[in-house]
């Protein structure tokens, strides 16, 4: 299990170097600089070569690239051109957390509710709940969440006033993004667990349980569901990055101080560290998660063995 | 049960990202002024800001010599008295007396010189250094570094005296004092927080109106009346916020809810709103215009050049496309600016960029004719975002109808059109400038200096009369210069083709009074609004 995490990590350092090697090459190749052409034009031209000289882009570009990567194995992400004087890790810590939180109450909520669902629909196949649940689960995956998030944002806080508008002042104020963000992962997983659930409820040990007289919400819930759950762990890991990343229409509907958002505004402005940053976060957070998850799954399920083991 | 570890750490997961959400606590106990930006206030330090909403919270929570009253006429703010020199060339400005910074240190001339020096050094990022070294004697040799800081003239006579030097005689000069660059920074705390000033509201010090007590750039700044401040006994209202909405329509409903005191309104919903009493238009001195590239081989021909101009119907443009309180553009120096005593510049010059389409086809025939042979396709560069598009569309089908030429738009980045212009790889772009002073020099002095972002103009009939206009002692001589230049510069030459000057359209509660805007500089005064 150690040999194989560790395998794993090297292999995360490895793609790490190619994406950073990548995005940065592909980053200098956007049009434009990271000042603003209508004021950095009218600079003098004393300006223009210190500003140039501070964020070292007067370098060659492959020179720019091996200071970078000396600078990240420091830990010095650098600082951000258009939030002026701040460290990246600052302006992108700052973020995170907000997006975190809605992307985890959404997460919460949408697994808690679509196990529910799809439980209710494979217990009661084909009949009426079945359906509703595979509508609702349509809806959920076909309906973009911006169009959730408006029409929440009318009705909920505009028409009804129960809940916050937007803006960003106390913890009411994340409840309807949450919702909104959650209504994916809801069907996702509604689905997923219905199909799972169908398929063990064929299975040989269920008809054992049954035949040994075990009550059948005991079957549901000793066997079933525990088998059932497994396969959906695997969804769970790229439905929890999604949206603990944040989401730039989401966070603009509610006025979020979230990273998605952010992550666009950079691209824009050309704000070279920032979108640096930003992008070593996601693919460092992309596949640590994928990696927890291969190790939850060999933890919950007993068949599954990651490393060569004895057993083979 | 392995599941029930699983979820204690999703638990814990929550409960460790929980406390971001305190980023603002509300603890306002009366009404609170709420307005809100579309843009994130990313830095607040004087001369690296060049956007409106750094203005605006800054014109909030400092102040300068002078400070805008309703009519955008400058009075009298940290300066008690002036006195100008016969030559019009010094001015002599007496501060108050016990003005204080919000930290007890009392606010002096030198504070003004330190500010001041920074914005016209090289250590300024926002590109508004021009709009002193342009003015102030030694200032663009102290920016390339040639003189040192004691031969640039602003200086502290004493704690409570400042004296500026001018090059010429600048009857806006007053004015430029009310911009935020030009309001004084206290030296010594600055140095105390060095790269860390203004980062947050404890590294800043205040001398205006309010003071920031919450500050995130992508949430907003919290307001709070300023104890300190030399006349806070008139500032009415003492709770005030700025909050940073993106979404056009999320900001309406967050209006309509109560939760801003004032909202823009984009063009989708002018139409909905324009019968309530608590519509308002106005029109800001910004002007959206063609350059045309003087250098490339159609646009080189100042017949096609006048034929465009002349083929756009910019009433309709503005009454039925943008239909968001936008004026069309009759000439370059935007309605309302500043001409005579008791004439604005725009009356004074009259149209110079008229629609006519019967005069354009004359244009074009002649234009092809000298040509030898009609352009098959002419390319428009625009920036990427939604007005610039469908402003560029229809131009597209104005030139279409009334010269029967295709244009083609070529969209890029703002960013990428900026290159562009200035690598020379254009025809004929859309832009735009925003008046920094109320003066017609602001767009004027633009096409001085021949480069490629301006079309390549190089005109030294225009070069004279802008040199005339900048020396001239007599207001009347310099005001006649820049007529007769902005008429060359757009209907002669036509170099440039404006389109339209950009209005805005917003809602404001019916108890909220006196919350004055201005259409250039610091966007708005929260100083003197008071609730009914």
């Amino acid at each position: 299990m150690l040999k194989y995490t560790l395998k794993r990590l090297a292999y995360i350092l490895l793609t790490l170097w190619i994406v950073i090697t990548c995005t940065f090459f592909l980053m200098k190749k956007l049009p434009g600089t990271p000042f603003d052409p209508e004021h950095f034009s009218i600079m003098s031209p004393q300006q223009q070569e210190k500003v140039l000289e501070m964020y070292g882009l007067n370098d060659p570009v492959p020179v720019q690239y091996i200071k970078y990567l000396k600078n990240i194995l420091r830990g010095d992400f650098g600082t951000s051109y258009t939030y002026v004087n701040q460290k990246v890790t600052d302006v992108i810590g700052g973020r995170l957390g907000p997006s975190a939180l809605i992307g985890i109450q959404a997460v919460l909520l949408g697994l808690a509710v679509g196990l529910v669902l799809g439980i209710l629909a494979a217990w009661r196949h084909n009949t009426a709940i079945d359906y509703v649940t595979m509508i609702i689960a349509v809806l959920g995956v076909s309906v973009p969440n911006f169009v959730a998030a408006a029409l929440l944002q009318y009705y909920i806080g505009l028409k009804w006033g129960v809940l916050p508008v937007g803006f960003w002042t106390n913890w009411a104020c994340s409840i309807l993004p949450s919702i909104a963000l959650s209504f994916s992962p809801l069907a996702q997983v509604a689905r997923f667990t219905r199909t799972e659930m169908l398929d063990v409820l064929d299975q040989d040990y269920i008809v054992t349980a049954r035949a040994k007289g075990i009550s059948q919400f005991k079957v549901l819930t000793r066997h079933a569901i525990r088998n059932s759950i497994i396969p959906v762990i695997t969804i769970l890991g790229p439905i929890v990055v999604n949206l603990m990343t944040g989401s730039l229409a989401v966070e603009n509907i509610y006025s979020i101080p979230g990273i998605g958002s952010l992550f666009v505004d950079c691209i824009k402005a050309n704000d070279y560290p920032v979108i640096m940053g930003i992008t070593v976060f996601y693919a460092a957070f992309y596949m640590l998660v994928v990696l927890l998850v291969d190790l939850a799954y060999s933890l919950i399920d007993p068949r599954i063995r990651l490393a060569k083991g004895k057993e083979d | 049960m392995k599941m029930k570890k699983i979820a204690s750490i999703i638990l814990a997961a929550v409960m460790a990202v929980a406390p971001a959400v305190n980023v603002m606590a509300e603890d306002s106990t009366g009404e609170v002024l709420s307005v809100a930006t579309n843009f994130e206030v990313k830095t607040l330090v004087p001369w690296a800001a060049s956007e409106e909403n750094a203005f605006l919270v800054n014109n909030q929570a400092q102040e300068g010599l002078f400070r805008m009253d309703a009519d955008n006429k400058p009075q009298p703010a940290l300066c008690d008295t002036y006195e100008v020199s016969d030559d019009k060339l010094t001015y002599t400005f007496h501060l108050r007396d016990g003005i204080q910074w919000s930290n007890g240190d009392p606010v002096k001339a030198s504070d003004f010189v330190f500010a001041w020096l920074k914005q016209m050094s090289s250590d300024a990022t926002n590109g508004y250094s021009f709009i002193m070294t342009d003015y102030i004697v030694n200032g663009a040799e102290y920016n390339e570094g040639t003189v040192e800081a004691d031969q640039v003239g602003v200086k502290a006579v004493d704690d409570s005296t400042l004296e500026v030097q001018l090059k010429n005689p600048t009857p806006y000069f007053l004015s430029l004092t009310t911009m935020i660059m030009f309001f004084p920074v206290n030296e010594a705390f600055y140095n105390e927080m060095g790269d860390q000033y203004a980062l947050s509201p404890e590294n800043m010090v205040y001398c205006g109106p309010y003071v920031i007590t919450e500050y995130d750039p992508a949430v907003g700044v919290t307001l709070k009346a300023n104890e300190s401040y030399w006349d806070a006994e008139n500032v009415k209202i003492q709770d005030a916020q700025v909050r940073v909405m993106k979404d056009a329509t999320a900001a309406l409903n967050a209006y309509q809810a109560g939760q801003l005191s004032q909202v823009d309104l984009d063009s989708v919903n002018v139409a909905a709103n324009q019968d309530s009493p608590e519509f308002n238009r106005q029109t800001d001195f910004r002007t959206s215009y063609i350059q045309f590239n003087l250098t490339d081989e159609v646009m080189g021909n100042v017949n096609i050049r006048k034929a465009i101009s002349l083929a756009i119907d910019r009433q309709t443009l503005t009454d039925m496309v943008l239909a968001d309180g936008s004026a069309p553009g009759f000439g370059l120096v935007a309605d309302g600016m500043s001409g005579s005593e008791d004439k604005t510049f725009r009356e004074l010059n009259g149209d110079v960029s008229p629609f006519d389409a019967e005069q354009a086809k004359e244009y074009w025939a002649k234009g092809v004719e000298e040509l030898g042979s009609e352009p098959s396709e002419i390319t428009l560069l625009v920036a990427d975002d939604s007005v610039s598009k469908s402003v560029a569309t229809y131009i597209q089908s104005e030139l279409d109808k009334n010269l029967g030429v295709t244009m083609v738009i070529d969209t890029k980045t703002v960013q990428g059109r900026g290159e562009l212009m200035d690598a020379n790889n254009y025809q004929f772009g859309l832009t735009a400038w925003g008046a920094d002073y109320d003066d017609a020099m602001t767009y004027l002095d633009l096409w001085t200096n021949g480069t490629p972002y301006r079309g390549n103009y190089n005109d030294d009939t225009y070069n004279s009369l802008i040199s005339d206009a900048k020396t001239q002692t007599d207001d009347e001589t310099r005001l006649n210069d820049m007529l007769e230049a902005e008429k060359k510069l757009v209907e002669e030459d036509a170099v440039v083709a404006p389109v339209y000057h950009r209005g805005s359209a917003t809602l404001t509660k019916a108890n909220v009074k006196n919350l004055i805007s201005h259409p250039i500089g610091v966007p708005m005064e929260f100083k003197y609004a008071y609730f009914e």
